[in-house]
C-alpha cells in the first residue's frame, strides 16, 4: 500500500494550487480590462476624429476645393497623435490621404456595415492600427459621393505598455504563488500545532499510565472526536490491562495455596518416620491437590486459548434439544441425590462446535444443580427465533447482590472469597462459558432475583460467527 | 506386551516406566528421539509411547519414519500442547491416540488397555459375568446369583464398562467419557453418585462387594482378594 502523502505536504500543494488559481485569473482578467479600456479609448478617438471629418464633408459645398478641404483635415487630424485620415469618393478617387501609410489597401467590410461604419485591427509591417471605416453622405450638393472614410490610429504604444505590464503581472504572479506556498507550509504547521501536542502527550503514555486520558475540551473540535476515541481505546486497553494483570497475580495466588499445602504436608511428613498407612494418606491427599491444580492449568490453557482466538468454532449441526437431555440424563443421579429436579421447555438448533457449547451448559448446569435448595427444579429453557437462540437456565435459590452480577464471568472470580477452597473448583467456570458463548458470536447474561437465578445466552444462529477482531 | 516409551523429561519416564511395569507390562524407556526411533524400527513392540517435544528428532517425525517402514503398532502420543492443529497432525500422520499433559496416570494406563485391546477381542459375546454377576447384553438384562438385578440403561451401561474391564482401574473421566460421551473433566461428583447407586443394586445385598474403589484413581470390578 502506497503511504499517503503528509499532511504538510497536501496542504502546501493545495495552497500553493488555489493561490495560482486565484492569481492566474486575477491576472487575466487585469490583462482583459486594460486591453479594452484602451479598445475603448481607441474607439472613443477613432469616432471623434470621424464625427468631424463627417461634419466637414457635410460643410463641403463644390468637389473643386480641395485645398481647402485638405487643409481642414489635416487641423482635424493635428490633435490626435500618430491618426492617419484616407477618404476617396465613389469612383474610387482619392480625395486625402494621410502621408506614409497606403490605407486604401485595407480591406472593406461588408456594405451594411459600412455605412454604420465598423472598427478593426490592422497591422502592416511595422506597426499596429485600430481602423474606423465608414461610408458617409457628405453635403447633398456634392454629386461623388458616398465616401468612404478610412480613419486609423497607432496601437503600438499600448501594446507596449500591455506587454510590459503583462511581464510583471506574471512575474507578480509567481512570485505571489511562492509565497503563499511558503506561508502556507508555515501555516500549515502551526494549524498542525494541537496534533503534534496529542501526539507527544501520547507518545508518553506508558503501560504504568493507562489511567490517562486526553481531554476533549483542549484539543480542537476536529480532534475531539479522535481524542474521544482514543480515551475509549485507552479505557478498554487499561481493563483489558488490569484484567490480565489481575489473572496472573490469581494464578500465582491460586497455585501458592496448593503448593504450600503440597510442601508443608511433604516435609512435615518427612520430618519422622511413618507408618505405610500414613504415607499412603500423605500421598492421597497430594493427589487431590495435584489433580485440582492440573484441572486449573487445563481450564487456563483452554481460556487462552479461546481469548488468542485459537477455536475456531466447528460448525456441528447441533440439537440442543438432545444435548440437554444427554446432560440431564448425565447430572440426574447426582441432581436427584440432591434432590433437585431438571425440566427442559422448548427446542433449538443451532450450529456451533458441540463439544464446545456441551461444555458450556454443562457448566451452567452443574453451577444450577449446586445453588438449588433440595425440593426445587432446574428449568432449561429452549427458544428459537429466525436470527438467534435464546438459553434460559433458571434455578430458585439465594439471590446474588447484583454487584456480584457482573463479575461472575471474571476468572477466578467468587462471591463469597472463603468458599474458593470448597471443592468447587477454580472459579473458572463461568469464565469459560462466557469465551465459548463469544467465541460463537453470543452473548450472556445472569440475573437474580428472590424467585430464581437465570443464566441467559444468545446465540446467533447465522454461520458467520467468526470473531469480528481480525482487522 | 512390550512398550517402548521415548520421553525427554527424565522425571516424567522414569515414573511411567515404573507405573506400566508394576502395572504387568514389559517397558523400554528412551530419552531421545534418535534412540527411540532405532529401538521402534529394530525391536518388536505392542506400543509405543511418543512425547511430541523432543530434543533431537520430534515425535512426529518417529511415527512418519516408522509408518512409512509399514510398522503398524499402535502410537499414543504425549503432549504439553494441546492444540487442534496438534491433534489434527497427529491423526493424520496415523498416531492412535494422545493425551495432554497433565494427565492422570490412570487415564494413561486406562488407554494404553484400551489401544492393546483394539482389534484383538471381538465384542460378540452375549453375555459377560464376574464371580456371581452375569449380564445379558442383548437383552440388557443384569443378575446376581440368578437374582434379576434392575438397572436403567446408564447404569447397564456403566456396569457393561466395569465388567468388560474387570480388574482394571477405570478413572472418573474415562467413564464419563464412555458412558455419557463427556469428554471434559467436571468438577462434580457425578461419577461418584452413579457408581455409589450402581453399587446398592449390585452390592448392597450381597457379601462379596465387587465395585471397588481405587483411591485417588478411580473404579474397578474385581473379585475381592483375587488381585
Amino acid at each position: 500500500m502506497v503511504r499517503p502523502t503528509s499532511l504538510t505536504a497536501r496542504l502546501t500543494l493545495l495552497f500553493i494550487a488555489v493561490a495560482t488559481v486565484v492569481f492566474l485569473a486575477f491576472g487575466w482578467i487585469i490583462g482583459r480590462s486594460l486591453e479594452s479600456h484602451f479598445g475603448t479609448e481607441d474607439i472613443k478617438e477613432l469616432k471623434g476624429i470621424a464625427e468631424a471629418v463627417d461634419q466637414s464633408l457635410t460643410t463641403l459645398q463644390s468637389n473643386h476645393d480641395l485645398t481647402r478641404v485638405n487643409q481642414r483635415f489635416d487641423d482635424i487630424l493635428v490633435g490626435h497623435h500618430g491618426a492617419l485620415l484616407h477618404i476617396h469618393d465613389a469612383s474610387k478617387k482619392t480625395l486625402y490621404a494621410s502621408p506614409g501609410l497606403d490605407l486604401a489597401a485595407i480591406p472593406l467590410p461588408a456594405p451594411e456595415q459600412l455605412t454604420k461604419g465598423s472598427v478593426q485591427q490592422w497591422k502592416d509591417n511595422k506597426h499596429n492600427y485600430r481602423v474606423f471605416i465608414q461610408q458617409m453622405s457628405g453635403a447633398a450638393s456634392l454629386s461623388n459621393g458616398p465616401y468612404t472614410v478610412v480613419i486609423a490610429v497607432a496601437t503600438d504604444f499600448h501594446l507596449h505598455f500591455l506587454r510590459d505590464f503583462r511581464r510583471t503581472l506574471w512575474l507578480m504572479v509567481v512570485c505571489g504563488i511562492a509565497v503563499m506556498g511558503v506561508l502556507g507550509w508555515a501555516v500549515v504547521r502551526h494549524g498542525h500545532r494541537p496534533l503534534r501536542h496529542m501526539i507527544d502527550k501520547i507518545s508518553r503514555i506508558s503501560t504504568n499510565e493507562l489511567n490517562t486520558r486526553l481531554d476533549p475540551g483542549t484539543v480542537p473540535a476536529e480532534l475531539s472526536e479522535l481524542a474521544i476515541s482514543f480515551n475509549e481505546l485507552l479505557q478498554r486497553m487499561e481493563e483489558a490491562f488490569i484484567r490480565l494483570s489481575n489473572f496472573s497475580a490469581d494464578i500465582a495466588h491460586e497455585l501458592r495455596t496448593p503448593a504450600t499445602n503440597l510442601m508443608t504436608q511433604t516435609q512435615v511428613a518427612l520430618s519422622q518416620a511413618r507408618s505405610v498407612t500414613e504415607y499412603q494418606e500423605i500421598l492421597y491427599s497430594n493427589m487431590e491437590e495435584y489433580e485440582r491444580m492440573a484441572q486449573m492449568i487445563g481450564d487456563m490453557l483452554f481460556l487462552a486459548k479461546a481469548d488468542n482466538g485459537l477455536n475456531p468454532p466447528n460448525t456441528d449441526d447441533i440439537n440442543l434439544e438432545n444435548e440437554v437431555r444427554n446432560l440431564f440424563d448425565y447430572y440426574e443421579a447426582w441432581a436427584e441425590e440432591s434432590g433437585v429436579a431438571l425440566a427442559l421447555n422448548g427446542s433449538a438448533d443451532i450450529k456451533g462446535d458441540q463439544l464446545m457449547l456441551r461444555r458450556t451448559l454443562s457448566n451452567l448446569l452443574s453451577n444450577a444443580i449446586r445453588h438449588t435448595p433440595p425440593g426445587n427444579s432446574v428449568t432449561v429453557q429452549l427458544e428459537q427465533s429466525s436470527n438467534d437462540v435464546v438459553i434460559v437456565i433458571q434455578n430458585p435459590g439465594a439471590v446474588i447482590p447484583a454487584e456480584h452480577l457482573d463479575r461472575l464471568f471474571d476468572r477466578f472470580y467468587r462471591i463469597d472469597p472463603s468458599r474458593q477452597r470448597s471443592g468447587e473448583g477454580a472459579g473458572l467456570g463461568l469464565a469459560i462459558v462466557k469465551s465459548i458463548v463469544e467465541a460463537h458470536g453470543g452473548k450472556i447474561t445472569a440475573l437474580s432475583d428472590e424467585t430464581s437465578t437465570q443464566f441467559r445466552i444468545i446465540l446467533p444462529t447465522s454461520s458467520s460467527h467468526t470473531k469480528e477482531i481480525s482487522d | 506386551m512390550k512398550l517402548l516409551i521415548v520421553e525427554d523429561e527424565a522425571k516424567t519416564g522414569e515414573y511411567l516406566r515404573q507405573g506400566l511395569s508394576e502395572a504387568g507390562f514389559v517397558v523400554d524407556l528412551t530419552h531421545n528421539g534418535l534412540d527411540g526411533h532405532h529401538l521402534a524400527m529394530t525391536e518388536t513392540y505392542d506400543l509405543l509411547i511418543l512425547d511430541v517435544m523432543l530434543p533431537d528428532v520430534d515425535g512426529w517425525r518417529i511415527l512418519k519414519s516408522i509408518r512409512e517402514a509399514g510398522k503398524e503398532v499402535p502410537v499414543l502420543f504425549l503432549t504439553a500442547r494441546d492444540s487442534v492443529d496438534d491433534r489434527v497432525k497427529g491423526l493424520e500422520l496415523g498416531a492412535d491416540d494422545y493425551l495432554v499433559k497433565p494427565f492422570a496416570f490412570a487415564e494413561l494406563l486406562a488407554r494404553v488397555r484400551t489401544l492393546l485391546r483394539r482389534g484383538t477381542t471381538p465384542a460378540t459375546e452375549l453375555t459377560l459375568s464376574i464371580a456371581d454377576l452375569e449380564l445379558d447384553l442383548a437383552r440388557h438384562r443384569a443378575s446376581r446369583s440368578g437374582q434379576r438385578i434392575h438397572l436403567t440403561a446408564k447404569e447397564f451401561a456403566l456396569l457393561e464398562l466395569l465388567v468388560r474391564r474387570q480388574g482394571e482401574v477405570l478413572p472418573r473421566s474415562l467413564i464419563a467419557s464412555q458412558v455419557w460421551d463427556m469428554n471434559f473433566d467436571s468438577d462434580t461428583n457425578v461419577i461418584d453418585v452413579a457408581i455409589r447407586r450402581l453399587r446398592a443394586k449390585i452390592d448392597d445385598d450381597f457379601t462379596i462387594k465387587l465395585i471397588q474403589t481405587v483411591r485417588g484413581m478411580g473404579y474397578m470390578i474385581d473379585i475381592p482378594g483375587d488381585a
